[in-house]
Protein backbone atom coordinates (compact mmCIF):
# COMPACT_ATOMS: atom_id res chain seq x y z
CA UNK A 1 0.00 0.00 0.00
CA UNK A 2 2.82 2.08 0.69
CA UNK A 3 4.61 1.33 -2.09
CA UNK A 4 1.40 2.27 -4.25
CA UNK A 5 1.13 6.12 -3.13
CA UNK A 6 5.16 6.65 -3.41
CA UNK A 7 4.67 5.34 -6.92
CA UNK A 8 1.50 7.44 -7.34
CA UNK A 9 3.53 10.50 -5.63
CA UNK A 10 6.63 9.73 -8.02
CA UNK A 11 4.16 10.22 -11.19
CA UNK A 12 2.26 12.32 -9.89
CA UNK A 13 1.79 14.66 -13.17
CA UNK A 14 1.32 11.47 -15.42
CA UNK A 15 -1.28 10.50 -13.36
CA UNK A 16 -3.07 13.86 -13.73
CA UNK A 17 -2.79 13.75 -16.99
CA UNK A 18 -4.29 10.26 -17.07
CA UNK A 19 -6.92 11.46 -15.17
CA UNK A 20 -7.74 14.70 -17.26
CA UNK A 21 -7.21 13.32 -20.68
CA UNK A 22 -9.93 10.08 -19.66
CA UNK A 23 -12.29 12.17 -18.02
CA UNK A 24 -11.90 14.55 -22.25
CA UNK A 25 -12.61 11.33 -23.78
CA UNK A 26 -15.64 10.66 -21.69
CA UNK A 27 -17.16 14.23 -22.25
CA UNK A 28 -16.37 14.25 -26.25
CA UNK A 29 -17.90 10.72 -26.76
CA UNK A 30 -20.94 11.33 -25.09
CA UNK A 31 -21.35 14.67 -26.18
CA UNK A 32 -21.41 13.55 -29.79
CA UNK A 33 -23.41 10.63 -29.40
CA UNK A 34 -26.57 12.48 -27.64
CA UNK A 35 -25.64 15.62 -29.67
CA UNK A 36 -28.88 17.66 -28.09
CA UNK A 37 -26.79 17.31 -24.81
CA UNK A 38 -24.19 19.29 -26.32
CA UNK A 39 -25.94 22.38 -26.63
CA UNK A 40 -26.58 23.24 -23.91
CA UNK A 41 -23.43 24.82 -23.88
CA UNK A 42 -23.99 26.92 -27.08
CA UNK A 43 -27.88 27.77 -25.64
CA UNK A 44 -26.65 28.47 -21.79
CA UNK A 45 -27.26 31.79 -20.84
CA UNK A 46 -23.60 33.51 -20.83
CA UNK A 47 -22.09 32.08 -23.51
CA UNK A 48 -24.91 33.32 -25.49
CA UNK A 49 -24.84 36.65 -23.92
CA UNK A 50 -21.06 37.36 -25.24
CA UNK A 51 -22.29 36.02 -28.94
CA UNK A 52 -25.32 38.65 -28.58
CA UNK A 53 -22.33 41.14 -27.35
CA UNK A 54 -20.24 40.51 -30.67
CA UNK A 55 -23.34 40.29 -32.82
CA UNK A 56 -24.92 43.53 -31.94
CA UNK A 57 -21.76 45.05 -32.36
CA UNK A 58 -21.30 43.36 -36.16
CA UNK A 59 -24.60 44.24 -36.93
CA UNK A 60 -24.36 47.49 -36.16
CA UNK A 61 -21.47 48.13 -38.84
CA UNK A 62 -23.71 46.04 -41.61
CA UNK A 63 -26.74 48.03 -41.13
CA UNK A 64 -27.66 49.23 -44.13
CA UNK A 65 -26.69 46.42 -45.73
CA UNK A 66 -29.39 44.95 -43.38
CA UNK A 67 -31.59 47.86 -44.05
CA UNK A 68 -32.24 46.48 -47.65
CA UNK A 69 -32.45 42.82 -47.55
CA UNK A 70 -35.48 44.04 -44.67
CA UNK A 71 -36.76 46.60 -47.15
CA UNK A 72 -36.73 43.80 -49.89
CA UNK A 73 -37.83 41.22 -47.53
CA UNK A 74 -40.83 43.25 -46.71
CA UNK A 75 -41.65 43.40 -49.94
CA UNK A 76 -41.28 39.92 -50.98
CA UNK A 77 -43.31 38.76 -47.78
CA UNK A 78 -46.09 41.32 -48.97
CA UNK A 79 -46.27 40.09 -52.24
CA UNK A 80 -46.76 36.43 -50.98
CA UNK A 81 -48.82 36.90 -48.16
CA UNK A 82 -52.47 34.77 -50.08
CA UNK A 83 -49.39 31.68 -50.38
CA UNK A 84 -49.77 31.07 -46.66
CA UNK A 85 -53.10 30.56 -47.34
CA UNK A 86 -54.97 27.87 -48.33
CA UNK A 87 -58.29 27.32 -49.77
CA UNK A 88 -61.43 25.67 -47.38
CA UNK A 89 -63.51 23.73 -50.17
CA UNK A 90 -65.45 26.69 -51.29
CA UNK A 91 -68.28 24.42 -52.73
CA UNK A 92 -69.59 23.76 -49.64
CA UNK A 93 -68.10 26.42 -47.42
CA UNK A 94 -68.92 29.64 -48.99
CA UNK A 95 -71.30 31.07 -46.61
CA UNK A 96 -67.61 31.84 -44.20
CA UNK A 97 -66.84 34.81 -44.57
CA UNK A 98 -63.24 34.12 -45.79
CA UNK A 99 -62.60 31.49 -48.18
CA UNK A 100 -58.77 31.11 -46.50
CA UNK A 101 -57.43 30.02 -43.18
CA UNK A 102 -54.59 30.60 -42.37
CA UNK A 103 -51.98 27.64 -42.05
CA UNK A 104 -48.30 29.22 -41.48
CA UNK A 105 -47.12 31.30 -39.05
CA UNK A 106 -43.76 33.60 -39.24
CA UNK A 107 -41.94 34.86 -36.44
CA UNK A 108 -38.27 36.89 -37.30
CA UNK A 109 -35.22 36.12 -35.16
CA UNK A 110 -31.69 37.41 -35.32
CA UNK A 111 -28.34 34.61 -35.78
CA UNK A 112 -26.62 35.20 -33.06
CA UNK A 113 -23.73 32.62 -33.68
CA UNK A 114 -23.12 30.85 -36.90
CA UNK A 115 -20.44 28.44 -38.44
CA UNK A 116 -20.53 27.58 -42.25
CA UNK A 117 -17.07 25.85 -42.40
CA UNK A 118 -16.87 23.00 -40.24
CA UNK A 119 -17.85 19.18 -40.98
CA UNK A 120 -21.23 19.88 -39.60
CA UNK A 121 -22.67 23.30 -38.50
CA UNK A 122 -25.38 24.75 -36.41
CA UNK A 123 -26.53 28.05 -35.91
CA UNK A 124 -27.93 29.62 -32.80
CA UNK A 125 -30.88 32.27 -32.59
CA UNK A 126 -31.51 34.69 -30.27
CA UNK A 127 -35.26 33.56 -29.79
CA UNK A 128 -36.08 30.35 -27.67
CA UNK A 129 -38.74 29.20 -25.95
CA UNK A 130 -40.00 32.50 -24.28
CA UNK A 131 -39.96 33.53 -28.04
CA UNK A 132 -42.63 30.88 -29.20
CA UNK A 133 -40.14 29.21 -30.86
CA UNK A 134 -40.05 24.80 -30.66
CA UNK A 135 -37.97 22.04 -31.99
CA UNK A 136 -39.22 21.13 -35.26
CA UNK A 137 -39.57 23.89 -36.69
CA UNK A 138 -38.78 25.14 -40.52
CA UNK A 139 -36.32 28.08 -40.54
CA UNK A 140 -36.22 30.16 -43.61
CA UNK A 141 -34.46 33.41 -44.68
CA UNK A 142 -35.79 35.49 -47.48
CA UNK A 143 -38.13 32.97 -49.03
CA UNK A 144 -35.53 30.39 -48.98
CA UNK A 145 -34.69 27.61 -46.79
CA UNK A 146 -32.14 27.82 -44.08
CA UNK A 147 -32.38 24.96 -42.07
CA UNK A 148 -34.73 23.30 -38.82
CA UNK A 149 -34.86 23.92 -35.26
CA UNK A 150 -33.30 21.35 -33.00
CA UNK A 151 -33.22 22.37 -29.33
CA UNK A 152 -34.72 25.15 -27.65
CA UNK A 153 -33.58 27.44 -24.33
CA UNK A 154 -35.12 30.46 -22.41
CA UNK A 155 -34.00 32.52 -24.47
CA UNK A 156 -31.99 30.73 -27.35
CA UNK A 157 -32.39 27.57 -29.90
CA UNK A 158 -29.84 25.67 -32.22
CA UNK A 159 -30.85 25.56 -35.98
CA UNK A 160 -29.26 22.53 -38.06
CA UNK A 161 -28.68 24.25 -41.14
CA UNK A 162 -28.78 23.06 -45.02
CA UNK A 163 -24.81 23.02 -44.25
CA UNK A 164 -24.99 19.85 -41.93
CA UNK A 165 -24.58 16.08 -43.18
CA UNK A 166 -27.76 15.36 -40.39
CA UNK A 167 -29.92 17.79 -42.30
CA UNK A 168 -32.54 15.92 -44.26
CA UNK A 169 -35.58 17.63 -46.32
CA UNK A 170 -37.49 16.35 -49.25
CA UNK A 171 -37.10 18.37 -52.54
CA UNK A 172 -38.37 18.39 -56.37
CA UNK A 173 -37.63 19.93 -59.13
CA UNK A 174 -40.10 22.80 -60.18
CA UNK A 175 -41.00 21.84 -63.57
CA UNK A 176 -41.37 18.23 -63.47
CA UNK A 177 -42.02 17.77 -60.16
CA UNK A 178 -39.79 14.87 -59.37
CA UNK A 179 -38.62 14.11 -55.34
CA UNK A 180 -34.97 13.96 -54.64
CA UNK A 181 -33.47 14.08 -51.14
CA UNK A 182 -30.63 17.10 -50.18
CA UNK A 183 -27.70 15.97 -48.74
CA UNK A 184 -24.86 18.61 -47.72
CA UNK A 185 -21.16 16.41 -48.03
CA UNK A 186 -19.62 17.45 -44.85
CA UNK A 187 -16.97 20.21 -44.95
CA UNK A 188 -17.54 21.32 -48.49
CA UNK A 189 -18.16 24.61 -49.84
CA UNK A 190 -21.07 26.20 -48.36
CA UNK A 191 -22.43 27.87 -51.19
CA UNK A 192 -23.43 24.55 -52.75
CA UNK A 193 -25.20 21.23 -51.87
CA UNK A 194 -26.64 17.82 -53.85
CA UNK A 195 -29.60 16.54 -54.62
CA UNK A 196 -29.78 12.84 -54.58
CA UNK A 197 -32.62 10.60 -55.92
CA UNK A 198 -33.84 11.84 -58.81
CA UNK A 199 -34.06 9.01 -61.52
CA UNK A 200 -32.41 9.50 -64.54
CA UNK A 201 -35.61 9.66 -66.95
CA UNK A 202 -36.35 12.73 -65.59
CA UNK A 203 -34.94 15.56 -67.39
CA UNK A 204 -33.04 17.75 -65.70
CA UNK A 205 -30.80 20.95 -67.11
CA UNK A 206 -28.37 23.73 -65.46
CA UNK A 207 -30.51 26.51 -64.07
CA UNK A 208 -33.44 24.62 -63.36
CA UNK A 209 -35.20 25.19 -59.58
CA UNK A 210 -35.21 23.50 -56.92
CA UNK A 211 -37.98 23.65 -54.17
CA UNK A 212 -39.13 22.46 -51.06
CA UNK A 213 -42.33 19.72 -51.28
CA UNK A 214 -44.20 20.58 -47.73
CA UNK A 215 -44.50 17.09 -47.17
CA UNK A 216 -41.95 17.44 -44.05
CA UNK A 217 -43.72 19.80 -42.52
CA UNK A 218 -41.40 22.11 -41.56
CA UNK A 219 -41.92 24.46 -44.33
CA UNK A 220 -44.56 25.24 -46.91
CA UNK A 221 -44.61 23.93 -50.31
CA UNK A 222 -42.69 25.59 -52.92
CA UNK A 223 -40.13 27.40 -51.01
CA UNK A 224 -36.83 27.86 -53.39
CA UNK A 225 -34.00 26.01 -51.66
CA UNK A 226 -31.86 26.87 -55.06
CA UNK A 227 -30.39 26.32 -58.85
CA UNK A 228 -29.13 23.30 -60.86
CA UNK A 229 -25.30 24.34 -60.88
CA UNK A 230 -23.64 21.21 -62.25
CA UNK A 231 -24.95 17.64 -63.51
CA UNK A 232 -21.92 15.25 -62.84
CA UNK A 233 -24.34 12.07 -64.36
CA UNK A 234 -22.27 8.54 -64.00
CA UNK A 235 -23.41 5.80 -66.40
CA UNK A 236 -23.63 2.78 -64.77
CA UNK A 237 -25.87 4.97 -61.82
CA UNK A 238 -29.59 5.22 -62.08
CA UNK A 239 -30.05 8.69 -60.87
CA UNK A 240 -28.59 12.23 -61.69
CA UNK A 241 -25.76 13.33 -59.94
CA UNK A 242 -26.90 17.05 -59.15
CA UNK A 243 -25.06 19.92 -58.07
CA UNK A 244 -27.39 22.70 -56.76
CA UNK A 245 -26.44 26.16 -56.05
CA UNK A 246 -28.35 27.09 -52.46
CA UNK A 247 -30.18 30.68 -52.78
CA UNK A 248 -29.31 31.40 -49.01
CA UNK A 249 -26.14 32.86 -48.45
CA UNK A 250 -24.92 31.29 -44.91
CA UNK A 251 -21.99 33.75 -44.89
CA UNK A 252 -23.79 36.50 -44.48
CA UNK A 253 -27.41 35.45 -42.91
CA UNK A 254 -28.60 37.90 -39.80
CA UNK A 255 -31.81 37.95 -39.54
CA UNK A 256 -34.59 34.72 -40.14
CA UNK A 257 -37.58 33.87 -39.71
CA UNK A 258 -38.91 30.69 -38.08
CA UNK A 259 -41.86 29.30 -39.67
CA UNK A 260 -44.28 27.45 -37.14
CA UNK A 261 -47.11 24.97 -38.96
CA UNK A 262 -50.62 26.03 -37.25
CA UNK A 263 -51.97 22.70 -38.73
CA UNK A 264 -48.85 19.67 -38.09
CA UNK A 265 -50.49 18.59 -34.61
CA UNK A 266 -53.93 17.87 -37.02
CA UNK A 267 -52.01 16.30 -39.53
CA UNK A 268 -49.72 13.99 -37.67
CA UNK A 269 -52.29 13.01 -35.35
CA UNK A 270 -54.55 12.04 -38.17
CA UNK A 271 -52.04 9.90 -40.04
CA UNK A 272 -51.17 8.49 -36.35
CA UNK A 273 -54.81 7.21 -36.33
CA UNK A 274 -54.88 5.74 -39.48
CA UNK A 275 -51.70 3.80 -38.60
CA UNK A 276 -52.98 2.72 -35.49
CA UNK A 277 -56.15 1.85 -37.11
CA UNK A 278 -54.24 -0.18 -39.60
CA UNK A 279 -52.28 -2.02 -36.93
CA UNK A 280 -55.68 -3.07 -34.92
CA UNK A 281 -56.88 -4.77 -38.41
CA UNK A 282 -53.32 -6.43 -39.25
CA UNK A 283 -53.54 -8.03 -35.51
CA UNK A 284 -57.39 -9.44 -36.17
CA UNK B 1 5.81 35.26 -9.04
CA UNK B 2 2.51 36.21 -8.04
CA UNK B 3 1.98 39.30 -11.13
CA UNK B 4 3.54 36.66 -13.50
CA UNK B 5 0.76 34.11 -12.71
CA UNK B 6 -1.58 36.72 -12.57
CA UNK B 7 -0.65 38.16 -16.34
CA UNK B 8 -0.55 34.64 -17.71
CA UNK B 9 -4.23 34.11 -16.17
CA UNK B 10 -5.41 37.54 -18.03
CA UNK B 11 -3.30 36.26 -21.21
CA UNK B 12 -5.22 33.14 -21.13
CA UNK B 13 -8.92 34.72 -21.01
CA UNK B 14 -8.06 37.65 -23.03
CA UNK B 15 -6.62 35.17 -25.85
CA UNK B 16 -9.76 33.25 -25.26
CA UNK B 17 -12.13 35.74 -26.26
CA UNK B 18 -9.78 37.34 -29.27
CA UNK B 19 -10.02 33.38 -30.15
CA UNK B 20 -13.87 32.99 -30.07
CA UNK B 21 -15.16 36.60 -31.51
CA UNK B 22 -12.32 37.25 -33.68
CA UNK B 23 -9.76 34.62 -34.95
CA UNK B 24 -12.72 32.23 -34.90
CA UNK B 25 -14.82 33.94 -37.68
CA UNK B 26 -11.96 34.08 -40.30
CA UNK B 27 -12.68 32.73 -43.35
CA UNK B 28 -9.40 31.51 -44.67
CA UNK B 29 -9.80 29.20 -48.41
CA UNK B 30 -13.34 28.41 -46.91
CA UNK B 31 -12.51 27.40 -43.45
CA UNK B 32 -9.44 25.17 -44.77
CA UNK B 33 -7.27 27.34 -42.71
CA UNK B 34 -8.28 27.24 -39.21
CA UNK B 35 -6.36 29.28 -36.70
CA UNK B 36 -6.42 28.40 -33.24
CA UNK B 37 -4.18 30.82 -31.66
CA UNK B 38 -5.86 30.58 -28.02
CA UNK B 39 -3.25 27.88 -27.13
CA UNK B 40 -0.52 31.07 -26.99
CA UNK B 41 -1.38 31.24 -23.61
CA UNK B 42 -0.20 28.19 -22.54
CA UNK B 43 2.67 28.38 -25.39
CA UNK B 44 3.75 31.58 -22.89
CA UNK B 45 3.50 29.46 -19.41
CA UNK B 46 7.02 30.57 -17.78
CA UNK B 47 9.68 28.12 -17.51
CA UNK B 48 9.50 27.76 -13.86
CA UNK B 49 5.69 27.03 -13.40
CA UNK B 50 4.86 23.47 -11.62
CA UNK B 51 4.03 20.86 -14.25
CA UNK B 52 0.52 19.98 -12.70
CA UNK B 53 0.03 24.03 -12.94
CA UNK B 54 0.20 23.84 -16.62
CA UNK B 55 -2.16 20.82 -17.15
CA UNK B 56 -4.32 22.54 -14.76
CA UNK B 57 -4.59 25.97 -16.77
CA UNK B 58 -4.83 23.58 -19.80
CA UNK B 59 -7.48 21.94 -19.05
CA UNK B 60 -9.40 25.05 -18.05
CA UNK B 61 -8.03 26.17 -21.26
CA UNK B 62 -9.78 23.62 -23.06
CA UNK B 63 -13.34 23.53 -21.64
CA UNK B 64 -14.22 27.31 -22.03
CA UNK B 65 -13.32 27.37 -25.92
CA UNK B 66 -15.10 23.64 -25.92
CA UNK B 67 -17.92 26.38 -24.17
CA UNK B 68 -17.48 28.94 -27.14
CA UNK B 69 -17.25 26.47 -30.03
CA UNK B 70 -20.15 23.56 -29.58
CA UNK B 71 -19.20 20.08 -29.11
CA UNK B 72 -17.54 19.31 -25.51
CA UNK B 73 -14.31 17.69 -25.49
CA UNK B 74 -12.98 18.54 -28.43
CA UNK B 75 -10.51 21.39 -27.63
CA UNK B 76 -10.64 19.80 -23.54
CA UNK B 77 -8.80 16.54 -24.91
CA UNK B 78 -6.31 18.49 -27.25
CA UNK B 79 -5.52 21.16 -24.39
CA UNK B 80 -4.66 18.36 -21.56
CA UNK B 81 -2.26 16.64 -24.20
CA UNK B 82 -0.77 19.97 -24.86
CA UNK B 83 -0.47 20.50 -21.22
CA UNK B 84 1.43 17.36 -20.86
CA UNK B 85 4.00 17.84 -23.81
CA UNK B 86 4.43 21.45 -23.00
CA UNK B 87 7.07 20.97 -20.14
CA UNK B 88 8.13 18.09 -22.31
CA UNK B 89 9.06 19.88 -25.33
CA UNK B 90 10.66 22.75 -23.03
CA UNK B 91 12.57 19.83 -21.63
CA UNK B 92 13.85 18.11 -24.67
CA UNK B 93 15.11 22.23 -26.05
CA UNK B 94 16.75 23.47 -22.88
CA UNK B 95 20.00 25.30 -23.44
CA UNK B 96 22.78 23.14 -22.02
CA UNK B 97 23.25 26.05 -19.16
CA UNK B 98 19.50 25.35 -18.55
CA UNK B 99 17.02 28.44 -18.40
CA UNK B 100 17.15 31.13 -16.23
CA UNK B 101 14.70 30.81 -13.72
CA UNK B 102 12.40 34.17 -14.47
CA UNK B 103 12.79 33.43 -18.86
CA UNK B 104 9.60 33.09 -20.48
CA UNK B 105 9.38 31.53 -23.88
CA UNK B 106 9.53 34.74 -26.28
CA UNK B 107 11.06 34.78 -29.68
CA UNK B 108 13.10 37.97 -27.89
CA UNK B 109 14.28 35.92 -25.65
CA UNK B 110 14.73 32.82 -27.02
CA UNK B 111 15.41 33.68 -30.53
CA UNK B 112 13.10 33.01 -33.55
CA UNK B 113 14.58 29.32 -34.79
CA UNK B 114 14.31 27.96 -30.86
CA UNK B 115 10.70 29.23 -30.98
CA UNK B 116 10.03 28.04 -34.20
CA UNK B 117 10.49 24.88 -33.23
CA UNK B 118 9.19 25.02 -29.83
CA UNK B 119 5.51 26.26 -30.95
CA UNK B 120 5.75 24.15 -34.10
CA UNK B 121 5.74 20.56 -32.31
CA UNK B 122 3.73 21.65 -29.84
CA UNK B 123 0.98 23.46 -32.42
CA UNK B 124 0.84 20.42 -34.80
CA UNK B 125 0.19 17.54 -31.82
CA UNK B 126 -2.52 20.19 -30.55
CA UNK B 127 -4.20 20.85 -33.99
CA UNK B 128 -4.21 17.26 -34.80
CA UNK B 129 -5.80 16.00 -32.22
CA UNK B 130 -8.25 18.68 -31.86
CA UNK B 131 -9.30 18.02 -35.32
CA UNK B 132 -9.39 14.20 -35.22
CA UNK B 133 -11.11 15.02 -32.02
CA UNK B 134 -14.06 17.17 -33.64
CA UNK B 135 -14.25 14.59 -37.14
CA UNK B 136 -13.47 11.22 -35.85
CA UNK B 137 -12.74 9.70 -38.84
CA UNK B 138 -9.79 9.41 -41.21
CA UNK B 139 -11.41 9.34 -44.79
CA UNK B 140 -10.18 12.19 -46.90
CA UNK B 141 -6.74 11.59 -45.81
CA UNK B 142 -4.55 14.07 -47.17
CA UNK B 143 -7.22 16.63 -47.21
CA UNK B 144 -7.56 16.61 -43.16
CA UNK B 145 -3.82 16.43 -43.38
CA UNK B 146 -3.31 19.41 -45.39
CA UNK B 147 -6.54 21.14 -43.20
CA UNK B 148 -4.35 20.48 -39.98
CA UNK B 149 -0.23 21.48 -41.35
CA UNK B 150 -2.43 24.95 -42.88
CA UNK B 151 -4.01 25.74 -40.06
CA UNK B 152 -1.15 25.01 -37.90
CA UNK B 153 0.84 27.02 -39.63
CA UNK B 154 -1.53 30.07 -39.87
CA UNK B 155 -1.52 29.84 -36.35
CA UNK B 156 2.45 29.79 -36.08
CA UNK B 157 2.57 32.84 -38.71
CA UNK B 158 -0.47 34.86 -36.09
CA UNK B 159 2.14 34.01 -33.04
CA UNK B 160 5.08 35.15 -34.14
CA UNK B 161 3.33 38.42 -36.13
CA UNK B 162 1.33 38.34 -32.80
CA UNK B 163 4.65 38.37 -30.49
CA UNK B 164 6.87 41.45 -32.73
CA UNK B 165 4.23 43.67 -32.50
CA UNK B 166 3.28 43.23 -28.99
CA UNK B 167 6.63 42.77 -27.21
CA UNK B 168 8.57 45.30 -29.40
CA UNK B 169 6.49 48.10 -27.56
CA UNK B 170 7.77 46.97 -24.22
CA UNK B 171 11.12 47.04 -24.86
CA UNK B 172 11.36 50.35 -26.38
CA UNK B 173 9.62 51.66 -23.13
Amino acid sequence: MKNIIELLKRHFVFVLFLILFVFSLVVLFSSNRYHKASFVSQSSDWVGKIYDWRDQLQRYLRLKEINDQLALENANLRSQLPENYFFIDTTTHNVQDSIRKQRYFFRSAKVSNASVNRESNYLTLDRGRLGGILPNMGVINNGSVVGVVTSVSDHFSVVLPILNPKFQESVKMKGSGDFGLIAWPPGSDPAYADVKDIPKHVQVSIGDTVLTTGYGSHFPADLFIGYVSELNDQPEENFHRIKIQLATDFRKLSHVQVVSDILKQEQDSLLIQQQQRDGVEDNN
Amino acid sequence: MGSKTITSFLRIFFLLFLQALVVSRLQLLDGFVLPWVYIFGILMLPFDTPKWLVLILAFITGYFMDLFTGPMGMHMTACVVLGWLQPMVQRLMSPREGYDAIQEPTIQKMGLSWYLTYAGILTFCHHFILFYAETLRITPFWYQIGHIVFSAIGTLILLVVGQYLIFNKKVKN
